[in-house]
């Protein structure tokens, strides 16, 4: 856990493109929300290893999202029910179950679906949300941060060594 | 392009997936074990162990080794334990959301097997039906014996006289107090008097002119108002009175009616119709017949929810919580679940059973293709040879649909006590026993009809009556014996009917004293029950003289107001007034 925020803080801090950093996070929603071991996550982290989005947030993002599904549970299936149980939406969900794709990524399973259309739709405001974050935060924050007694002192302990020894080592972008 | 794009990102993508598998293959087995434990401890309530479980992928089958089900009721006991179990199951399917097993191969399944220590209970089933099947026959343990105690009978609470007779000394009691708030309402005799006194010193008044008659009119219309103040009360008395007597005798009636109703419950219940025919084999082997039928019903009750999805509630809220498949058309419709091919050999104290299953399934309209289950044992008791063919089909709407039929042959059997009572003892000593017998099954109505053949009986007992010596007697000098063991009804409790050859040679000897001692029973079952009701009505009769009386005063005060109400107070003083003014006209005009 430690190294994980050590990364976060890394990426926050370092030179790495604010776009990167929350496109990983928002695609570590998407993850994080949905089952484990489902199709669209391995399409997902291929994805991420494949085009440059920073590994340490979309890590961290799939682990705090993880947490938070927790309490999203019965909402992501309400969504899943109310789409799959849909009259209106019968003919498209017949359709689409005619393709093995569908049926291989178990979006006729309630809680996949759900958490995929749930974290597809606020992927979007979650990419914007953290971009904006992450620039107020280089921009404002961190030098507003810096002149903190606390973060001097933090400055001194173990926890900033070790995330000055991974930043000389160069880290995970 | 490679600004967006890092091509080494493969190799992170491909270790990640290697290792994600590896860790499966590894661990898959582990993750299994302890899954099958904590979900069968969740089901069953009690300590599920497995030995191990092995996981192999290509083709995916799974291998659950030393599994054991404590059995809650009994934690010395496993309730089912078996050496082996082989899954192997179609990975496209499994991929595609769908459970196909397509081998499932169970080796050395015990029930009721000996644990090497007690299992941990975590909850104990609160159901205790099969006692209560075994309950409802001890009524016939002997002849003499065979018909329910009579004082027990009588005491049962249950009784629709005895729950008649209550309710109604309730609604006496109810009633009673509306009726008293009601009597306390009406005018007293004091108060009539006082009415009749104020209109006799109307009517009595003087007039002088025709303002004292105005007068005397005014203060009788306030009377009257009085008097119509409690007409009203006395209105509201007779409805009441009228309801109370109406709901009354309703209650009378359905008490008048429970003795009847009452003789026809413990009819049905001991199934005393059918001893009214000389139903022998019934009172002899119904007992046996019952105890074998509540192992069907118990198979029943494990095996029903888990085929038709309506087990416990805390099941379907998991499903819930997890969320689940829906399923749209296809182009051959497949269930979710399916066990192509089963194999369980079943090892009980009475010899080994082969259980084969083929297409068993949930879902069966999906597939339009029955579940098949079989089984054949060639070693029951020594040399007994069973089998056993049943097919059963689920439709949309959860119906259980069932037919299936059965043979026995050549099953030995020794020592099996049949009657054990003061009366009378009977016992097989040995036999061989030959049985068939079919069944349908519709939702939870069972028809079964059974025949069985007893051969080389050699029947013991011991008899202390002249009628059970005489039972006795007949039973011990045949050799063959056959029986038609006919179920119908509810399978929890299903209508039975046992009917033999026996019942023709018994029945010529002992029908008419048995008719007697039913004859007797009744008398006194009924007699029992008249008594009740006598007390009961009993009791009503000193209050109906209450009711009467209440009537009748109603009746009375009822008729003095009305007397008071028609009152002429006026019209005396009115021809006072003409007499007077006659007489003064006439010496005016020189009359």
């Amino acid at each position: 856990m430690l190294t994980l925020l050590v990364k976060l803080f890394q990426a926050l801090n370092s030179e790495s493109s604010t776009r990167q950093i929350s496109l990983a996070i928002s695609l570590g929603l998407i993850v994080g929300l949905s089952p484990s071991l489902v199709l669209h996550n391995l399409i997902i982290l291929f994805v991420v290893f494949m085009i440059r989005v920073n590994l340490g947030a979309f890590i961290l993002a799939v682990g705090v999202f993880k947490g938070l599904s927790v309490l999203s549970s019965s909402f992501v299936l309400f969504i899943g029910e109310s789409l799959l149980n849909s009259s209106a939406l019968y003919g498209v969900f017949d359709s689409l179950y005619q393709l093995s794709f569908f049926k291989l990524a178990h979006w006729h399973h309630t809680y996949t679906l759900g958490a995929l259309v749930l974290g597809t739709l606020l992927s979007l405001p979650v990419y914007f949300l953290s971009k904006y974050l992450i620039e107020e935060y280089r921009i404002h924050i961190k030098s507003f941060i810096e002149q903190f007694a606390i973060v001097k002192a933090l400055k001194a302990s173990k926890f900033y060594r070790l995330y000055l020894s991974m930043s000389d080592q160069g880290g995970i972008s | 392009m490679t600004r967006f794009i890092r091509w080494q990102g493969i190799i992170g993508f491909l270790s990640v997936i290697i290792f994600l598998a590896a860790f499966v293959f590894i661990f898959a087995g582990s993750f299994i074990k302890a899954g099958l434990e904590k979900s069968g401890e969740w089901y069953l309530g009690a300590e599920v162990n497995v030995e191990e479980v092995e996981v192999n992928l290509f083709p995916l089958s799974l291998t659950i080794i030393g599994f054991q089900a404590t059995d809650s009721e009994k934690p010395t006991h496993n309730m089912v334990s078996f050496s082996k179990a082989a899954v192997s199951l179609d990975v496209w399917q499994y991929l595609l959301g769908k459970i196909y097993i397509d081998d499932l191969a169970i080796t050395q399944l015990e029930m009721d097997k000996k644990r090497k220590s007690p299992g941990d209970v975590y909850f104990t089933s609160d159901s205790k039906k099969s006692g209560e099947v075994k309950d409802a026959t001890n009524g016939f343990t002997s002849i003499d014996t065979s018909l329910p105690s009579i004082d027990s009978l009588l005491k049962n609470a249950n009784l629709e006289t005895v729950k008649q007779a209550k309710r109604l000394q309730e609604s006496y009691k109810a009633e009673q107090a509306k009726l008293a708030g009601i009597q306390a309402s009406l005018p007293s005799k004091e108060k009539l008097a006082d009415y009749k006194k104020q209109v006799k010193s109307l009517t009595e008044t003087k007039v002088k002119s025709i303002a004292d008659v105005d007068k005397v009119t005014k203060a009788f219309t306030e009377l009257k108002d009085k008097f119509n103040a409690d007409k009203e009360i006395i209105s509201r008395a007779k409805t009441q009175l009228l309801q109370s007597k109406d709901l009354l005798n309703a209650q009378i009636q359905q008490l008048k009616n429970a003795p009847q109703e009452d003789w026809l419950a413990i009819e049905k219940k001991y199934q005393l119709q059918s001893v009214n025919t000389g139903d022998f084999a019934h009172i002899f082997f119904g007992e046996q017949a019952r105890e074998y039928l509540g192992y069907v019903e118990k198979a029943y009750q494990k095996l029903s929810p888990l085929l038709t999805g309506k087990s416990a509630t805390s099941k379907t809220v998991q499903t819930r919580k997890n969320g689940e498949f829906v399923y749209f058309s296809e182009q051959s419709p497949q269930p979710s679940v399916l066990i192509k091919k089963a194999h369980i050999s079943l090892i009980l104290t009475q010899g080994d059973i082969v259980i084969e299953g083929q297409a068993l399934t949930h879902q069966h309209w999906k597939g339009e293709q029955l579940s098949v289950v079989k089984m054949y044992s060639s070693n029951l008791q020594g040399q007994g040879e069973f089998t056993f063919d049943m097919t059963f089909s689920l439709d949309k709407q959860q119906t259980l649909k069932s037919d299936g039929k059965w043979q026995l042959a050549n099953l030995s059997v020794a020592d099996i006590a049949i009657q054990k009572s003061s009366a009378l003892s009977l016992s097989l000593n040995q036999a061989v026993v030959s049985a068939k017998g079919t069944f349908n099954l519709l939702a939870d109505q069972v028809v079964s009809k059974n025949d069985i053949a007893i051969n080389k009986a050699d029947f013991n007992g011991e008899a202390s009556s002249s009628l059970s010596s005489m039972l006795l007697e007949t039973i011990t000098s045949m050799d063959n014996l056959s029986l038609n063991v006919n179920a119908k009804g509810k399978i929890t409790s299903p209508e039975l009917t046992v009917s033999s050859s026996l019942d023709k040679q018994l029945k010529n000897v002992l029908q008419k004293q048995l008719s007697e001692k039913l004859s007797n029973f009744k008398g006194e079952i009924n007699a029992g029950l008249n008594k009740k009701l006598a007390s009961a009505l009993g009791d009503g009769e000193s209050k109906d003289k209450a009711f009467i009386d209440l009537e009748s005063l109603i009746s009375t005060v009822d008729g003095s107001l009305t007397d008071l109400l028609n009152s002429d107070v006026t019209q005396g003083h009115k021809n006072q007034l003409k007499d007077k003014l006659k007489k003064k006209l006439g010496n005016l005009f020189g009359g």
